[in-house]
């Protein structure tokens, strides 16, 4: 049941956040082949027959590039719903004299909070290849089909972090701002840091959408298998210290 | 039922170098009607948080149903029996009462469909409108018919008639003793209505800057306790434990006396006093003169030590 609650309490961010993804991704696919005519639109398919090869590996590029910020967006939008942010209005005393443990509360709010982002991160590229692939009858799009998850796991240790700084702040809009202010700071320091050092620092835990936007020729470099465990390993620490925030916290 | 409903043995609890409940030794009964008293920030509200562990004890400890609430298991099996009416009757303002109702049936296998929608008619809450829609009286009722339905053994009630108009609060109560006090269930109930507790309890504990002041039952206070004023000089600030509060007022001053006031004015006489009246004194009465301020020097006033409970009983 808390699980529902958790639905009908991010539904509206939910729709919010996949109209976001799926609008602009929609449109730069069918871009191309939209042209004026008369005063009027007018859709050339031809635009994706002459070579469609090339026409599959630019518009891909073009959707990933639109979609790169769904995953911290939704991770942030959905993290600052748990229930942390209930401590603020009241409702906790409502839902902290449930016989439900602290730890399943949090962990179930993870749960369909990682659904919505999965189905974030796939209805819009998934609809767009379909689209693309329709268009060129080329069905050979191997960086669409990854790119969801890769930006779905991207997006898991914000979706932590946020739902960290909620129970930190005991609210959701102060959640909000210390998920801002802690990446921003990192993003600092880390420009700080590297350039006048003239290091190479790996990313945290967005290697692999980097790598995704930065190549559009996935097989090209090497994967950043470094940046994806250390994105799995946050995903987890996140969303743990959490819970034992959240198991310590009065009120 | 053997068990005792609600035990608390020197159960403390500071924030910061506030103590908001000190060394408090509370028993209550199965099927007690338990009311708790006290001013705001008396430390009400944080007792019950302790027992359904909301806040965590600093010192001392707390069994609900035999069953300690800071260990998280055995809370779960608290909370399963225990129904619980906050202060802030705050739920998901998006939510209509309906739908609270569903969500909340989920959790309690003894909750009863039937006795929801008796208590949705009998106090006429709209059930299809927002939470956030109804009126801070129609919200209170919400609260407490997701509690009252919950089919719990033990009822703790923080201030539960707060904001409801009085033709509600005796539904209220009539509701509680019809259907809970009638079933021998146990209620612990905070308010600042003494005529409501009056009807309800049988037994009252007053709570001052944290520490219980006074515990009795209801009738005792009805049958034994007197107020005794006097006039002379010199009288005595406190001179037996049965005396629960001393203030002055003007040159008389006032005595409640827990039992045999009539040795306790004699006392007075044979100190030159003059006893003006020997009265019974009602609860209202009682709690004020045990939480006012202008005067502490009896063993019930702020700033002293409680008056030991076995005195009362």
């Amino acid at each position: 049941m808390y699980a529902w609650k958790c639905w009908r309490e991010t539904r509206a961010s939910f729709i919010f956040l996949l109209m976001l993804s799926t609008v602009p991704a929609l449109l730069v696919t069918l871009g191309p082949g939209l042209k004026e005519r008369n005063g009027w639109w007018h859709f050339d398919r031809s635009e994706y027959t002459h070579d469609p090869t090339l026409m599959v590996h630019l518009v891909s590029g073009m959707i990933l590039t639109v979609l790169l910020l769904s995953p911290f967006l939704s991770a942030v939008f959905l993290g600052a719903t748990s229930s942390g942010s209930e401590i603020e209005p009241g409702t906790i005393e409502y839902l902290w004299t449930r016989p439900r443990t602290r730890a399943s509360v949090t962990w179930t709010h993870w749960g369909v909070c990682l659904a919505e982002m999965a189905m974030i991160a796939v209805v819009p590229t998934y609809l767009a290849a379909a689209i693309l692939g329709t268009l060129t009858r080329n069905w050979n799009m191997p960086l669409l089909m990854i790119a969801p998850w890769i930006m779905f796991i991207a997006g898991v240790p914000m979706l932590g972090l946020t739902t960290l700084m909620t129970a930190l702040r005991r609210s959701a809009k102060g959640g909000l701002i210390y998920t801002a202010a802690v990446g921003s700071v990192y993003l600092i320091l880390r420009q700080i840091v590297t350039v006048p050092l003239h290091l190479n620092l790996p990313t945290l835990f967005a290697g692999p959408l980097v790598w995704l936007v930065s190549n559009n020729q996935p097989y090209a470099a090497a994967f950043p298998w470094g940046s994806l465990w250390r994105a799995v390993f946050l995903a987890a620490a996140f969303p743990l210290a959490a819970q034992y925030l959240l198991k310590r916290t009065e009120v | 039922m053997n068990e005792t409903a609600l035990l608390t043995e020197g159960l403390s609890k500071s924030f910061g170098t506030q103590a908001a409940v000190s060394e408090l030794n509370l028993r209550i009964q199965p099927g007690a009607v338990y009311g708790f008293l006290g001013r705001n920030g008396a430390g009400k509200t944080t007792t019950m948080r302790m027992l359904l562990g909301l806040v965590r004890p600093t010192k001392g400890s707390a069994r609900v149903l035999e069953l300690d609430p800071t260990r998280e298991m055995e809370l779960m099996r608290i909370l399963e029996r225990v129904a619980f009416v906050p202060q802030r009757k705050q739920l998901y303002g998006w939510a209509t009462p309906a739908e609270l109702v569903r969500m909340n049936k989920a959790y309690f296998p003894r909750w009863s469909d039937d006795a929801a929608a008796r208590l949705a008619q009998r106090l006429e809450i709209p059930m299809k409108m927002a939470f956030k829609k109804l009126s801070i009286g129609n919200q209170s009722k919400v609260a407490l018919l997701l509690a009252l339905a919950q089919g719990a053994e033990v009822l703790i009630l923080d201030e539960p008639t707060a904001g409801l108009d009085p033709v509600m609060v005796d539904e209220i109560l009539r509701t509680l003793i019809e259907d809970h006090v009638s079933q021998g269930r146990t209620i612990f109930v905070s308010s600042h209505h003494l005529g409501e507790v009056e009807q309800i309890c049988d037994w009252v504990g007053i709570l001052e800057e944290g520490r219980l002041l006074l515990e009795s039952r209801l009738e005792e206070i009805r049958q034994e306790f007197r107020l005794v004023i006097a006039s002379g000089e010199g009288l005595p600030t406190a001179q037996s434990t049965d005396v629960v509060s001393a203030t002055t007022d003007g040159r008389f001053r006032r005595f409640v006396v827990a039992r045999e006031a009539e040795r306790f004015a004699a006392d007075l006489r044979s100190q030159g006093a003059a006893i003006l009246e020997i009265s019974p004194i009602g609860l209202r009465e009682l709690f004020l003169h045990l939480v006012r301020k202008e005067d502490a020097c009896t063993p019930g006033n702020v700033g002293a030590k409680p008056a030991p409970v076995s005195s009362f009983s």
